[in-house]
């Protein structure tokens, strides 16, 4: 089994950067740089959140004042949107959707605040070298995981071309700055810096192409006449969305690759609550633990229940 | 250099390092949790619940946190006893620690039956009976809240462990935790373990469903702690006694200190659950916690502070 460790990130950098939606960069700590020496991405960590403190009153979203309340004794499990190593170590950008008890905390989080952190965890994207095309598929807060695998397939892949088809239910619920170019259309500004041509899909049509993120492939893949073999796809949104990944892979013949999301309490495959239902002999196939033998498998395996 | 602090115990006639083990179903079969702490530092462990055919398990999602605490219904998933033997029993060896085998079932004859299967592997030291999970067949946790019942299983698996140490785990769910206990120690109980978790539940309001696939679970973590010392204490004073059946304290236990209030109030050592998830390395520091606290007290051995309280 690769590395994993339990260790200590201090804060670099915590900001909004759209509304809603938050990033934090963290300095590891020399076992975190050791462990993450050869992380994959799609890999993820689980964050201590307890010992944060909540943000002032006035800064939490009034939305979320009653749920911010609760307190918190788990974990939470992230991916990481960036991991660059420096001179100083590795720095990892979470990107996070304010949203509960947990993100609310994470708001609060300064430059030089030290946080625990246990990973690289899990089973990360396996990068087909072969396929030209590496195509990244994101629903709403599925994206993190793809920007590093992005950046990763331009860094070591030179051979393979990613292409990012971002979706999201509207402009609001995507976690990214969206330009729009006469040339390109509407594209993700950060996906742009990795030099990663990317697509929006929006379900209201309020910026990009109105529809799924996977009608917006397909649309691509038919444009563009791709040959099965030519591509492979890489996926991360929710259930409905993956599910609706693995069939359009299937009907066009290309290998798909999906990222499940579980409620896990430790994300070290002890408490055994993160089970993902695969295919197998009989009608029900084996659990599989989504935070060990995941969370990206490969989607013909997975029964979408 | 200042003096050693004695840690070790003695727990139904096996010496334990010290007195902090790592509970049912939070710590894996045998070695998951070897990359944050050294196995060999534990009091002892004890395996998730393994039955005499592999368990699926219940759908997700199968854990929810709630404040101070989570709530479970993993539905006793395991790999099954031909396989644990076969996979993990070799790690096991390696361990260096007393570990314990969590026993389950849906007929008595399910729990006899991995009883016997483990009986006469040297790398098990005992067997924990787990009659107080909400999954067994007969009438549910009423099973584990019969007397009568109790009293007979633990017997017939008492018959089957080959003379290993059997401890049986004690649900709270009962009006008087002493008739259980009464009733395991009739039955030829080495040991008793106590609190498993309690049935609860967790409501999502917005869509008015409960959130565990299974609708209830139990609820274990620090919201738990205070009742389990008492059931410890009501035990340990009316059944159990100073050095007659020792006492296996659990329940919420997250820090030395919450595991020092437990031996006080009659434990002969303690398990740590729920708060392994959140800090993996968290048996390792309450047995450093623990000795710091003895250092600090001049207290020579930690045996001297078992049922303790004044």
């Amino acid at each position: 089994m690769a590395l994993r460790r339990l260790f200590t990130a201090t804060v670099y950098r915590n900001c909004q950067i759209r509304p809603g939606y938050w990033r934090a960069d963290l300095d590891l700590d020399s076992s975190g740089c050791e462990a993450f020496s050869e992380v994959q991405p799609g890999q993820f960590a689980e964050l201590r959140v307890s010992d944060i403190s909540l943000p002032p009153a006035q800064e939490v979203p009034a939305n979320l004042r009653d749920l911010a309340q609760r307190n918190i004794i788990l974990r939470r499990p992230f991916s990481f949107c960036d991991v660059h190593a420096g001179p100083k170590g590795i720095r990892i950008g979470v990107l996070y959707c304010v949203l509960g008890p947990a993100t609310v905390r994470m708001m609060s989080l300064a430059r030089g605040d030290q946080v625990s952190l246990i990973g690289p965890l899990g089973k990360g994207y396996t990068v087909s070298p072969e396929k030209k095309y590496a195509l990244l598929l994101a629903g709403g807060m599925g994206a993190p995981p793809l920007m590093h695998l992005g950046e990763y397939i331009r860094a070591r892949y030179p051979e393979v071309t990613p292409i990012a088809f971002l979706g999201a239910r509207s402009l609001e619920h995507l976690p990214y700055d969206v330009h729009i170019d006469n040339e390109k259309g509407a594209y993700a500004a950060e996906y742009d810096r990795i030099g990663v041509e990317s697509h929006i899909a929006t379900d209201d049509g309020s910026i990009g192409f109105r529809g799924f993120v996977t009608q917006c492939v397909e649309q691509w893949l038919k444009e563009q006449a791709i040959q099965p073999e030519e591509a492979g796809l890489y996926s991360c949104g929710p259930e409905v969305m993956l599910a609706a990944t693995v069939a359009l892979a299937d009907k066009y013949g290309i290998a798909c690759q999906v990222s499940m999301e579980r409620m896990m309490a430790c994300g070290i495959g002890l408490c055994q609550s993160c089970v993902v239902a695969t295919k197998g002999k009989g009608e029900t196939g084996p659990y599989k633990l989504c935070c060990m033998d995941g969370p990206v498998f490969d989607g013909k395996d997975v029964v979408f229940e | 250099m200042s003096e050693s602090i004695d840690l070790t115990v003695d727990f139904a006639g096996l010496k334990a390092a010290n007195p902090v083990f790592t509970a049912s179903g939070t710590c894996g079969y045998c070695n998951e949790l070897a990359d944050f702490m050294d196995l060999s530092r534990l009091g002892g462990f004890i395996t998730k619940s393994i039955t005499p055919e592999a368990r699926r398990g219940n759908p997700t999602p199968r854990i929810v946190e709630t404040d101070s605490g989570m709530l479970n219904a993993i539905g006793l998933a395991n790999v099954g006893v031909d396989l644990f033997i076969k996979e993990k029993l070799p790690a096991i060896a390696q361990m260096n620690t007393l570990v314990f085998v969590n026993l389950a079932g849906q007929t008595m004859e399910e729990y006899v039956a991995v009883a016997e299967k483990l009986s006469l592997r040297k790398e098990v030291a005992g067997f924990e009976l787990n009659i107080s999970c909400p999954n067994v067949k007969e009438g549910g946790i009423t099973f584990g809240t019969d007397p009568a019942q109790i009293e007979q299983i633990t017997s017939r698996v008492k018959n089957a462990v080959g003379g290993k140490v059997l401890m049986v785990k004690l649900t709270p769910s009962v009006t008087d935790i002493t008739a259980t206990a009464r009733a395991a120690v009739n039955g030829g109980a080495d040991a008793l373990s106590l609190v498993n978790t309690f049935p609860a539940m967790v409501i999502d309001i917005e869509t008015r469903r409960p959130i565990l696939a299974n609708r209830s679970g139990g609820l274990s973590g620090p919201a738990i702690k205070p009742i389990a010392i008492y059931l410890v204490h009501r035990v340990f004073t009316e059944v159990a006694g100073p050095g007659h059946i020792p006492i296996m304290g659990m329940g919420g236990i997250r820090t030395a200190s919450d595991a020092l209030e437990f031996l006080l109030a009659g434990a002969t050592a303690v398990a740590v659950g729920t708060a392994t998830f959140a800090q993996p390395d968290c048996a390792i520091r309450i047995i450093q916690g623990m000795e710091e606290h003895c250092r600090r007290k001049g207290i020579s051995s930690i045996r001297n502070l078992i049922g303790g309280l004044q």
